[in-house]
């Protein structure tokens, strides 16, 4: 009796230290930063943006530590969220709550919804980057903070478009950037808070005449960078969907203000 | 209580409590905006339960104040398409506009809103948290976008929800009625 | 008080002869057949049909309707790495699983209900732009489907043409440049005039990272894309997409239509097929016809029909005449016709050889096997002819014709010939040397010019020699790469050398 009620602590212990490790956040300076998404007050103008100081998780989040999330949290298991939450492909592939937990599983999750995705970051304190944060973050490279004018940089990046999706993704853990950030690009396509207010409407040609009706201050529709293609495609796809919706190429990582710390 | 008896009135009552626990006991389909539990705060500053309107008709937007352009032709879309409907939809529908501005539209600010629009008891303008407005945006399937002057960028759609909470129509006409989401609401 | 209702009695009968007049010029444009140019033939009757799309270079089969029908279009994106050239491997996006994407076929006036399905294993978002569509974006605004997702939009189709299509996702270059665009075919109402063939070509240019034809996974690139410096230039997706055994084909007297489309994103096409002339061309694929068009221009984005009757046999290229880029770019497809030749339209030998050099040969692996095994000392017999032949074709065919029998009068016989029979290294030098002047073969006399082969080597000219000595009644035998060496140093003997 006593050693079932040990085990049972242990295991219990052992699922609850299972999200703690493995969060790893590293600080962003913020600061100014021009958005390839126009910021200005004046229709279709760019306007330098502020992006306080604040934390990102330094890889997307895991399947290993998605399963010790929906360990602990049932209502977000596959078959439990309802469809107003998460689509019918919603963690098709895992992880699932009862795999084993000593399988360390470092690829990075996919098929999760933002709902989902919100409702991980919460569970330990965060949130979901939003674009501007995300924008920032992936500007950097190895030793620049903002490498967007190189078109090397872009190219590596136009790279991993170009490649179709593999079954599934590689391990997370790249090589990190200026910040300590890793993963941002050639890996999967990352969640954010705002990925609905994008504004790249279905076609994104008419890019000077707006639907004043249909969007208020409309103008804001287009594109300012037109040449940051590279950014332009990861508008266009998180353009493209709804909260529910998952994709096999699409994870997430959380964020956090400068000054939060880990539950 | 004017004809009503006392005893018909308990009768009532218990009928409608009845009916509404029945409602209450059965399971939310998977596809029902109430599956979100977002805390909110009506104009009058009581809390606002996001799943006390089930069990009727609801049109859902939302807004902020200190738009100028869009936001109060939202609210003269919906007034309209209220006064288009039959008279038992009319009866039975709610209006439940969510600000995504809760940093500006403080309750008073939103009895202000409802009072210059001349809402009346069917309408409830509510605030959450800045996370609970993109969750509801979510669901509503509607984009805005705070622009650093403060101004936001937003789309404009109008949905009919049905006794369930799902989402039985949408319509982005703004200024006119829109005759598909009034011949929705018949069968919602 | 009479002239009154007189007056009101004229007006009322001048209204209504005024509304039976409009009735009366109104009613032709309310019935089934409206004049031509309206494209709206009222709403669709009938059941809904299923539209039948086609992969190129096939085309869907002519239309026989005179109503104006519900037509559900369903297509799907499908993001996959395909060769583009021999060896290089290229990650295309496509409509329907091919570039050009599928071939879609209505009737004006059709109401086409268009369903577009994104493959769940996609990472991108794609959407497209019909060029025959009225509305916003072409489609575009209303089909913006992430993975996993399909998105429905419906439009009538009210001009008939023929209409590029293409994704138009930002960027739009690149979706395109990736080969993202098709035609859609929108028959007039009173359908088109038969013919015998009907093909779907349509040319587009892509960038490389890397150079023309070199080997490996190739990336897009934006900057050349950017610069207009394609790599390859190329028809339906491929170097030898309609080339070799993947040629079109016809035979002698019969009707070709060609659609042709140009998906850019860069370059306008100069479409020319050599040896033949256009009878008539659809010129940018609109209602205008001209005729005997050699080459005409095809718009980035646009389309032509191009109609010709075929009346002598032989391989017809068709190519970008900015013609660098039918040579090095790839922009080169073939159509091949077959049947009786008619020497008063045209005497002459055979075309591909002359154009295509070592692009006519669809098949070099007995070469290559040759060469392995001589390098290892195991060549036989077998392999020698095989590669013979192969080399034989495109070469030496030409003038002696692929079965051996020359043209009498101008090119001796190779065909038991027993002037190649009586003296071996004689004939080992003919390719080495040339010949020149008067022969006698099989008791007929010869007075040509034969130049030498000198862009053979001592392997090549060994094979030919010992498939020609093993063929059509020839005596036999075998010719080895150091034979031909110790004739070429033998050096230029009594045969000279004319330049060709």
């Amino acid at each position: 009796m006593r050693r079932a009620r040990t085990g049972a602590l242990a295991a219990a212990l052992a699922t609850a230290c299972a999200i703690a490790p493995g969060a790893d956040y590293a600080p962003l300076p913020g600061g100014e930063f021009t958005s390839a998404l126009p910021q200005g007050a004046t229709p279709g103008t760019t306007a330098v943006a502020r992006v306080a100081p604040f934390q990102l998780r330094t890889t997307p989040v895991t399947r290993a530590e998605f399963r010790a999330f929906l360990a602990l949290h049932p209502a977000w298991r596959r078959g439990q969220a309802p469809a107003v939450f998460a689509d019918a492909a919603y963690l098709a592939d895992g992880p699932a709550a009862d795999d084993r937990p000593d399988v360390a599983d470092a690829r990075p999750v996919t098929e999760v919804s933002w709902f989902a995705a919100q409702a991980f970051c919460e569970s330990e304190g965060a949130r979901l980057p939003t674009w501007l944060e995300w924008e920032f973050a992936a500007a950097a490279d190895e030793t620049r903070a903002d490498a967007r004018s190189d078109p090397a940089w872009r190219q590596r990046i136009l790279s991993w478009y170009a490649q179709p999706a593999t079954a599934t993704p590689q391990d997370v853990g790249g090589p990190p950037d200026l910040h300590g950030v890793r993963d941002l690009h050639g890996l999967v396509w990352e969640w954010v808070d705002d990925f609905n207010a994008l504004f790249v409407a279905g076609d994104s040609r008419n890019q000077g005449d707006p639907d004043t009706l249909r969007f208020c201050g409309a103008g804001a529709i287009s594109m300012a960078d037109r040449d940051n293609y590279a950014v332009l495609m990861r508008v266009a796809l998180l353009s493209s969907l709804s909260a529910p919706d998952t994709l096999r190429t699409l994870g997430f990582r959380c964020a956090r203000p400068a000054t939060g710390e880990p539950r | 209580m004017t004809s009503l008896t006392r005893r018909n009135a308990l009768g009532l009552f218990a009928c409608a409590a009845l009916a509404a626990s029945a409602r209450a006991a059965a399971p939310l389909p998977g596809d029902s905006v109430y599956q979100l539990h977002p805390r909110l705060v009506d104009q009058d500053g009581r809390p606002f339960d996001w799943g006390s309107t089930r069990g009727e008709p609801v049109l859902a937007s939302m807004f902020y104040t200190s738009c100028e352009m869009v936001c109060p032709l939202i609210f003269e879309s919906i007034r309209r398409t209220v006064d288009a409907f039959d008279k038992p939809v009319r009866d039975r529908v709610r209006v439940v506009m969510v600000s995504f501005d809760p940093e500006r539209d403080t309750v008073a600010v939103l009895k202000e809103t409802a009072a210059r629009h001349h809402c009346d008891g069917r309408w409830s303008l509510v605030r959450g948290s800045a996370a609970d407005a993109r969750r509801i945006a979510a669901l509503l399937g509607i984009q805005y976008r705070r622009l650093p002057s403060g101004e936001f960028n937003h789309s404009s759609v109008i949905s009919l929800l049905d006794a369930e909470g799902r989402i039985a129509r949408r319509t982005s006409t703004v200024g006119d009625v829109d005759p598909a989401l009034v011949a929705a609401a018949k069968s919602v | 008080m009479e002239l009154q209702s007189l007056r009101g009695a004229l007006q009322r009968t001048r209204a209504f002869l005024g509304l039976a007049a409009i009735a009366f010029v109104a009613a032709p444009a309310l019935a089934a057949n409206a004049p031509a140019g309206t494209g709206d033939f009222g709403p669709p009757r009938g059941e809904p049909i299923h539209a039948v799309l086609t992969s190129p270079p096939l085309v869907p089969p002519p239309i026989h309707r005179n109503y104006p029908a519900h037509v559900i279009v369903e297509l799907e994106v499908v993001e996959k790495t395909m060769q583009i050239s021999e060896g290089v491997n290229y990650t295309f996006w496509t409509f329907g699983g091919t570039v050009p994407g599928s071939f879609i076929r209505v009737r004006q006036g059709d109401t086409v209900e268009f369903h577009l399905k994104n493959d769940p294993a996609n990472k991108m978002a794609h959407n497209i732009d019909l060029h025959g569509v009225t509305g916003p974006g072409g489609g575009a605004a209303s089909s913006f489907t992430a993975p996993g997702h399909e998105s429905k939009f419906t439009f009538k189709a009210l001009n008939e043409g023929i209409y590029v299509y293409h994704c138009a996702t930002a960027p739009v270059g690149m979706h395109i440049a990736n080969g993202m665009y098709g035609l859609i075919l929108v028959e007039p109402p009173q359908g088109m005039p038969k013919v015998d063939h009907e093909y779907y070509v349509m040319q587009g240019d892509f960038y490389t990272g890397g150079k023309y034809r070199e080997k490996g996974d190739q990336p897009f690139d934006m900057e050349k894309a950017i610069d207009e410096r394609p790599t390859y230039v190329l028809f339906n997706g491929a170097e030898g997409a309609l080339t070799g055994d993947k040629a079109l084909k016809a035979k002698v007297g019969e009707t070709v239509r060609l659609f042709v489309g140009n998906g850019g994103p860069n370059l306008v096409s100069s479409f020319h097929v050599i040896g033949a002339i256009f009878d008539e061309v659809r010129f940018e694929g609109g209602t205008n016809v001209q005729k005997n068009v050699q080459t005409t221009l095809i718009p980035a984005g646009g389309a032509a029909i191009a109609k010709f009757r075929t009346h002598v046999p032989g391989s017809y290229v068709m190519v970008d005449h900015s013609i660098f880029r039918a040579f090095n770019k790839g922009a080169l497809a073939i159509l091949k016709v077959e049947g009786q030749p008619d020497k008063s339209i045209y005497s002459g030998k055979e075309l591909d050889s002359v154009y295509l050099g070592d692009r006519s040969r669809p098949n070099l692996e007995a070469v290559t096997k040759a060469t392995e095994s001589a390098r290892q000392g195991t060549l036989t017999l077998q392999d020698q002819v095989k590669a013979g032949e192969a080399l034989f074709t495109g070469t030496c065919s030409v003038c002696h014709q692929a079965n051996g029998a020359g043209i009498p009068g101008v090119f001796p016989p190779l065909a038991k010939s027993d002037y190649l029979a009586a003296d071996l290294p004689r004939t080992i030098g003919i390719p080495l040397r040339g010949l020149t002047g008067k022969v006698t073969v099989n008791g007929t006399q010869y007075d040509s010019v034969m130049p030498p082969m000198s862009q053979l080597n001592d392997d090549e000219v060994a094979n030919i020699l010992t498939f020609v000595l093993n063929s059509w009644g020839n005596p036999g035998g075998q010719v080895s790469a150091d034979d031909v060496k110790k004739s070429r140093a033998q050096g230029a003997a009594s045969t000279a050398a004319a330049a060709h």
